[in-house]
């Protein structure tokens, strides 16, 4: 077993400002979403942890609302981009002009920035536009800068990408390739809602008066909640858990479980198990507490999971969903301290 | 006898060189082990094909630290970094470069000027080359090859070093291109990068979400790597070894009257002559990583499966019963007569 380092843990104060916040902003969220608590959930907690999402789900589920509404409650500018099929790198990221200097008369080429230059950037319908823009915007995620002409251009601190995805299938759209979709933390997934909050919507968006949200916290604050996030405790064997339950998805691995190979083509890469490990570790802070339990884990396996494992044509004919497989994928591997439960240990 | 050859660089100033650049090796060794867990092997051959001025081809997975390994090995050796996403739709002016219309501030006059594509660097991590159409690909290509770039009639010079890693997703999809053959040729290795081993991704994930990483410190310059691939070629091959490194290319080609049974079974096409010339120069530069003046057969064993996996093309026979290029090679190594033996002819 490898040694446990003891790290010093993160600042008490600023955990109890993180669930603060958390619980503020959803309360603020409330007065305008009406269901998709999972979602809600899933952004916000990338968000806390630095990381973009990908949400997908069908028109009309109150993806933009969601957006703008999280960008409202916690004090960070937001700005949509409407991806089209002729939509071009320089749309996003910026170009540079020509432009006179108006005191000497001079030419000189000045940039202007793109929409990427905010805190929150919701690229709307990203699978409609051509391989070489998507790239554009996830050159941006990763690096958080431009360059172009030579000169290197920092983006606001914080950012964050929500890119929504329409996954009913359609003439002329190009699907993000993997290696893509791998830089997003999460997929999130928006529902429809039940008939009771469908009602409500109804009567809230027909009548008049629209509630106008506060920021509950500085935009800045969440570049400080994001540190201390990264030194949530996450114990040794859950750190070991992470990795197993990820491995296990892979089906060219030896032993891998029958229905790993059956139903899987391709499964998730090391970004997966960063990903559950750092998010893990935002949902712990969120609900006030320094250390990973085995539930934070399972909390957000499923969203970082879904867009990173690739179901075979089996999985399509039996009709097996990515959720169910990730849901098999933890009942296979058991956590540690129910492994030490079945032992008879404890 | 193979590593019997009196050599010139086995003079003082020599051995002080080669010493000079083991420590360089060692100094970039510790800064990256700062950053990056694991995949010894391949950090490895990246650096061997650095000091021996070769460019890498690596097959891989997404999300196996490849733009970070790059990105640290630039930052230790001091040299400039750009990486390029290769899609569908990107053009070769996009890596190049392209003339645009300028206003010459001083006269009023209006000129073309050359705008550097991002080729313009010194490591280019070439991201994903088989999703991009083959003219694009060959922009890339013929860079690498020629060390320049060719727009609208004038030439212009790519700075050095300059290498090129190129990254392969191996997970089969549609709308891709395959590099054809004569193109992967022109890379010195082809590295393969695996999942890590289970405490390895434990690590990676506890080092990765915690704290900041260390900053990397620049151990060498540019300048510095191109003397050392100068030296790298100075250092002197026994007659025999050299002898053996043809040999194995050779046993690689099926059409030869005496090939070996396995080869003309499994194998449709060899390796060329540029994987005897990569095979002795990798030999050479891991050589003088280690601190040795002169090359040892282990040196040639080692650089055979990077410099040969992309250049042996398995037949049906071998992909029905599951015969890898790997296989070809390793055979060909337990096959192949080794200097000195009474059948090396």
């Amino acid at each position: 077993m490898p040694a446990t380092e003891p790290t010093p843990g993160p600042d008490p104060a600023l955990i109890a400002r993180i669930k603060a916040a958390h619980d503020g902003i959803t309360g603020q969220l409330k007065q305008v979403v009406v269901g998709q608590e999972a979602a809600v959930t899933q952004i916000l907690t990338a968000m806390f942890a630095g990381g973009h999402c990908i949400i997908q789900g069908p028109p009309g589920t109150a993806k933009t609302l969601l957006v703008s509404s999280i960008g409202a409650a916690s004090g960070l500018e937001c700005k949509r981009i409407q991806f089209t099929p002729d939509l071009m790198p320089a749309d996003i990221s910026g170009t540079e002009v020509l432009e006179e200097d108006r005191t000497t008369g001079k030419r000189i080429t000045a940039f202007v920035k793109g929409p990427v230059f905010t805190n929150i950037v919701m690229a709307d319908e990203i699978n409609r536009t051509p391989p070489k823009t998507q790239a554009a915007l996830l050159e941006v995620m990763q690096e958080r800068q431009v360059t172009i002409g030579g000169r290197t251009h920092a983006l606001p601190k914080p950012f964050f990408v929500l890119a929504t995805q329409i996954n009913l299938e359609q003439e002329g759209t190009y699907p993000l390739p993997e290696a893509q979709m791998d830089r997003f933390m999460f997929s999130v997934m928006t529902g429809y809602v039940n008939e009771t909050e469908e009602a409500e919507i109804v009567r809230r968006t027909t009548s008049t008066g629209h509630p106008t949200l506060s920021a509950v916290i500085k935009g800045a604050e969440l570049i400080e909640f994001a540190k201390a996030i990264r030194q949530v405790r996450l114990p040794a064997e859950l750190g070991t858990w992470i990795v197993d339950l990820v491995a296990t998805s892979r089906p060219t691995v030896a032993g891998a479980p029958d229905f790993v190979k059956e139903y899987i083509a391709w499964g998730a890469g090391l970004r997966a198990s960063q990903n559950i490990a750092l998010a893990s570790k935002s949902t712990a802070a969120q609900h006030g507490r320094d250390t990973v339990t085995a539930d934070d884990i399972r909390a957000v396996t499923v969203p970082v999971l879904r867009h990173r494992i690739g179901l075979s044509f089996r999985a399509e004919v039996d009709k097996v969903t990515v959720e169910q497989v990730v849901d098999r994928l933890i009942a296979a591997v058991p956590a540690p301290g129910a492994a030490q439960a079945a032992k008879g240990g404890r | 006898m193979a590593t019997s050859a009196a050599s010139p660089a086995a003079t003082a100033t020599g051995a002080e060189v080669v010493a000079k650049i083991k420590a360089g090796r060692e100094r970039i060794l510790s800064e990256v082990r700062k950053v990056i867990i694991g995949q010894e092997q391949v950090v490895d051959d990246v650096i061997t094909s650095f000091f021996a001025g070769g460019h890498c081809l690596i097959t891989g997975v997404p999300g196996l630290a490849k733009t970070l390994l790059i990105a640290s090995l630039g930052r230790a050796m001091d040299l400039n970094f750009r990486r390029v996403q290769f899609t569908p739709d990107l053009m070769p002016a996009d890596i190049t470069g392209t003339e645009v219309l300028e206003e010459d501030r001083t006269t009023g006059k209006r000129a073309m000027s050359f705008r550097q594509g991002p080729v313009f660097t010194n490591i280019l991590l070439a991201d994903e080359i088989n999703r991009t159409p083959p003219k694009t690909q060959a922009a890339l290509l013929e860079a690498m090859q020629e060390g320049q770039v060719t727009v609208a009639g004038s030439t212009y010079q790519l700075p050095r070093p300059f290498f090129v890693l190129a990254t392969q997703n191996p997970i089969e999809q549609e709308g891709t291109y395959p590099l054809p053959e004569v193109q992967q040729d022109r890379f010195m290795f082809s590295l393969i990068i695996d999942y890590l081993p289970r405490e390895d991704e434990v690590a990676v994930i506890n080092a990765t979400t915690g704290a900041d990483p260390e900053a990397i410190a620049k151990c060498i310059d540019g300048a510095d790597l191109l003397a050392f691939n100068e030296i790298v070629r100075q250092i002197p091959i026994a007659e025999p070894l050299l002898a053996y490194a043809v040999r194995l290319v050779h046993g690689s080609r099926p059409d030869r009257p005496n090939a070996l049974p396995f080869i003309t079974e499994n194998v449709s096409w060899g390796a060329s002559v540029r994987a005897s010339h990569y095979l002795v120069l990798g030999a050479k530069a891991r050589a003088v990583l280690a601190g040795r003046p002169c090359v040892g057969l282990e040196d040639i064993q080692t650089v055979a499966l990077p410099v040969l996996r992309h250049r042996i093309i398995t037949n049906f026979r071998a992909e029905s019963s599951g015969i890898k290029p790997d296989d070809v090679v390793k055979r060909l190594l337990t096959d192949v007569p080794l200097p000195g033996s009474k059948l090396a002819l």
